[in-house]
């Protein structure tokens, strides 16, 4: 009985907690029908009958779906290559022993504590340099390097990949590259899916780079592209377009999320070893 | 030793994908520069004049300028390339291309309080290499001096006035004063004082002067707040934080909060007056419907919850808006249009304004030029955009001429064109320093921690000279 009052209770803090979590959602959502004059003067659960006429003023400013695929070309190598090559280096720092490796680490974590954002204009001057302004290359290349990312899985894996396994697939004969592609990599999926969903996230709502980096409109990513809607001379007249945006800028998200998460549930590792 | 041939295999498999990640990156940049150079064979194909084969691009903060680009291409075949950044953005965005040397801009604007910083690292070219001065009387005074750098050369030029005027409400003003004549209520806000005297009166009448007590901002600068490297408080600045305090403790303004919702309700009519505690909103939820009590944020909330908190209701007599105002109000006046006036204010003052210059780092300065004379130097193009606008105040002084008996309907037929250049002809721009905006907030922060009795004043403008002063460290500050 106690059990049962408690079960019932968690589920109702639980359902509570999840609501909650659903409710601004729901408000983009329903913004996202209003016009800019409806939003500013107050918030309603009614959808209004806007919806078109956000559509049309997001058009006039730019093309929604050039800047879906633009922000696509972007996000999508650039998460493949940060979870490829994060989760190699973490194999490696973890499990090899060679001179140096702690320095590498200790490099590593003092990498994650600098923010990206501080040497704009330097990292500006050599995209000019490069000749790679408004090309999505800078945005690409250097997320290979993720600190956190590699942190995260290199933890991951001491936990999680047992040395047995890959003394056995060493035994077997498999090289280092085949055991790390047919066995390590199964077995961290799950941490690999998380990373790349949150690398996903971030280089999908990537703001300040392409901001500055990118110059052409018809290049821009999505966010630069939303933000802007903000220039409107009347400073309310698009707020709804800006809900709208938002609204189908996060589908993509959401997909990204459906397909990856079951791989955080699963883990192959389980009961591979006999301890 | 195994381990030193498997990291070496590592390091080498690593290195190979890398590159090849490199290589197929490379290719997409050859083929789009491929793209791009079949892209100019195509235009010179055409047989297009020199110029044409180029686009001028310009970037800009607010969405305006693309249809004065629209006009100019379709007027000159020039091809245009509007790249709007968000306002928030846009400094950080141009300081960050300006400075890394980027040629692509080739106009670039500013807000006023933007400019002195866009000046001290170079972000314009010199308009007098291109014959500015030539131009010089044809612009309204101060918008040409707030386009020039410190040495006097010009580096931009706006194709707007933003003087700042008292829009006042006829009606109330007939029914008070028995007069509604601009002039006459001018003097009604000649100084601080009569404001006071002005706000008793109308209070007694049962009316509100201001919807809020920063309406007099902008006529606040009457005086420089840097002189020669030192912070310069003077009376006036004393003057008007009394009359802030005081129009806030005597119950003369209805409390609302500027762009909040009340304030922009007080433009249509009757408002309910708010005691101080509530300007700010009620977020209790007493009734326990899980909403706040009173959301001055929300319309709907304030509407349904108002009359719990404020049985009076009253209506508003002024504000104090810059020329770009009078879009504002034509849009929230509702059933109050054609009751609306506009006077000069205590001072001279304006607000806002978007400056257009070309970019230091432009390789295309003469179609620049040519381009920013179309906007701000075409009398063609100022009578269009006061067409095209609805309303809103070109910078030259032949088109305001001309326009100067154009009435506006919404302002009960009063000739606006004709007073905004009255007002803005009196502007002083030797008073306007880079350190306003900054000094400002801070001024108006001390200010409404007297009003509200958090500081004495004494506090108050001690926490302000050390805010200023961990702001600008160079500046001399004498308390």
């Amino acid at each position: 009985m106690w059990n049962k009052c408690m079960k019932a209770l968690l589920y109702f803090f639980l359902i509570l907690l999840a609501a909650m979590c659903l409710f601004p959602f729901l408000m983009m959502m329903v913004n996202a029908t209003r016009s800019g004059a409806e939003i500013v003067t107050g918030f309603t659960l009614i959808p209004s009958t806007h919806t078109a006429d956000n559509w049309h003023t997001v058009f006039e400013y730019f093309n929604l779906f050039v800047g879906m695929r633009n922000s696509i070309l972007v996000a999508i190598p650039a998460t493949l290559l940060s979870a490829y090559f994060s989760s190699m280096t973490a194999y490696g720092l973890a499990f090899y022993k060679f001179k140096g490796n702690k320095v590498i680490f200790m490099a590593i974590l003092i990498f994650m504590m600098i923010p990206g954002q501080l040497s704009l204009i330097g990292f500006y001057q050599l995209c000019s340099k490069l000749h790679l302004i408004n090309s999505y290359i800078p945005l690409i290349i250097p997320a290979i390097a993720a600190p956190g990312t590699v942190f995260f899985l290199r933890q991951y894996i001491l936990s999680s990949l047992s040395p047995s396994l890959v003394e056995a697939a060493r035994i077997d004969g498999a090289s280092e590259l085949y055991t790390f592609h047919r066995l390590v990599i199964p077995i961290i999926s799950p941490a690999v899916a998380t990373m790349g969903i949150m690398g996903f996230i971030g280089n999908w709502n990537n703001y300040l780079l392409p901001m500055i980096l990118i110059n052409k409109n018809e290049k821009m990513t999505l966010p630069v592209m939303m933000a802007t809607l903000r220039s409107s001379t009347d400073i309310n007249a698009n707020q709804g377009a800006i809900y709208l945006a938002v609204a189908i800028s996060i589908i993509p998200i959401l997909v990204v999320f459906c397909f990856f998460s079951k791989y955080i549930i699963s883990s192959v590792s389980a009961g591979a070893v006999k301890e | 030793m195994k381990a030193k041939k498997l990291i070496a295999t590592l390091l080498a498999s690593t290195m190979v994908l890398s590159l090849a990640a490199c290589g197929s990156g490379e290719g997409a940049g050859t083929s789009n520069a491929g793209s791009t150079e079949s892209g100019k064979a195509d235009a010179t194909n055409e047989g297009a004049a020199a110029t044409s084969d180029e686009t001028l691009v310009i970037w800009t903060l607010a969405d305006d300028l693309k249809d004065f680009a629209e006009r100019y291409t379709e007027q000159t075949g020039v091809k245009t390339e509007v790249v709007v950044i968000a306002p928030e953005d846009y400094p950080t965005k141009v300081q960050t291309a300006i400075v890394g040397g980027e040629t692509e801009p080739d106009v670039i604007v500013g807000e006023p309080q933007m400019l002195g910083d866009m000046f001290s690292y170079g972000a314009f070219a010199n308009l007098d290499d291109f014959g500015a001065q030539d131009y010089a009387d044809q612009i309204v005074d101060y918008v040409w001096e707030v386009g020039k750098d410190e040495e006097g050369i010009q580096r931009a030029i706006s194709y707007q006035i933003t003087p700042a005027g008292i829009y006042y409400r006829r009606d109330i003003a007939q029914e008070v004063f028995g007069t509604e004549d601009p002039e006459e209520i001018g003097k009604l806000f000649a100084d601080y004082p009569t404001i006071l005297e002005t706000a008793e009166t109308l209070k007694a009448a049962g009316y509100r002067i201001f919807a809020s007590d920063s309406e007099i901002n902008y006529f606040s600068g009457d005086s420089a707040w840097v002189i020669d490297g030192k912070l310069n408080v003077d009376q006036g600045r004393l003057d008007y934080m009394d009359l802030v305090v005081e129009l806030y403790q005597r119950d003369l303004t209805a409390y609302a909060a500027q762009w909040a919702t009340p304030w922009y309700q007080a433009m249509a009519g009757e408002v309910p007056i708010l005691s101080a505690e509530l300007q700010w909103g009620n977020w209790d939820d007493a009734d326990g419907d899980g909403n706040p009590d009173l959301n001055i944020w929300d319309a709907d909330n304030f509407n349904e919850n108002v009359a719990n908190f404020s049985d009076e209701m009253t209506e508003v007599f002024a504000f104090g808006l810059p020329a770009w105002g009078v879009l504002t109000m034509r849009d929230h006046v509702g059933d109050t249009s054609g009751k609306w006036g506009v006077c000069p204010g205590p001072a001279y003052g304006f607000g806002g304004g978007t400056f257009l210059g070309i970019s230091s780092q432009s390789k295309r300065q003469d179609m620049a030029w040519d381009f920013i004379k179309f906007v701000t130097l075409n009398e063609e193009t100022a009578d269009w955009w006061i067409e095209f606008s609805e309303g809103d105040t070109v910078s030259l002084k032949s088109v305001l001429e001309k326009h100067k008996d154009d009435t506006n309907p919404v302002y009960g037929d009063q000739k606006m064109y004709a007073m905004w250049l009255e007002l803005a002809e009196g502007i002083d721009y030797s008073k306007v320093t880079q350190y306003d905006k900054a000094i400002g907030d801070a001024w108006g922060q001390a200010i409404s921690s007297i009003k509200t009795g958090e500081m004495s004043k004494e506090d108050a403008i001690n926490t302000f000279y050390d805010t200023v002063q961990s702001t600008y460290p160079d500046l001399i500050i004498e308390r």
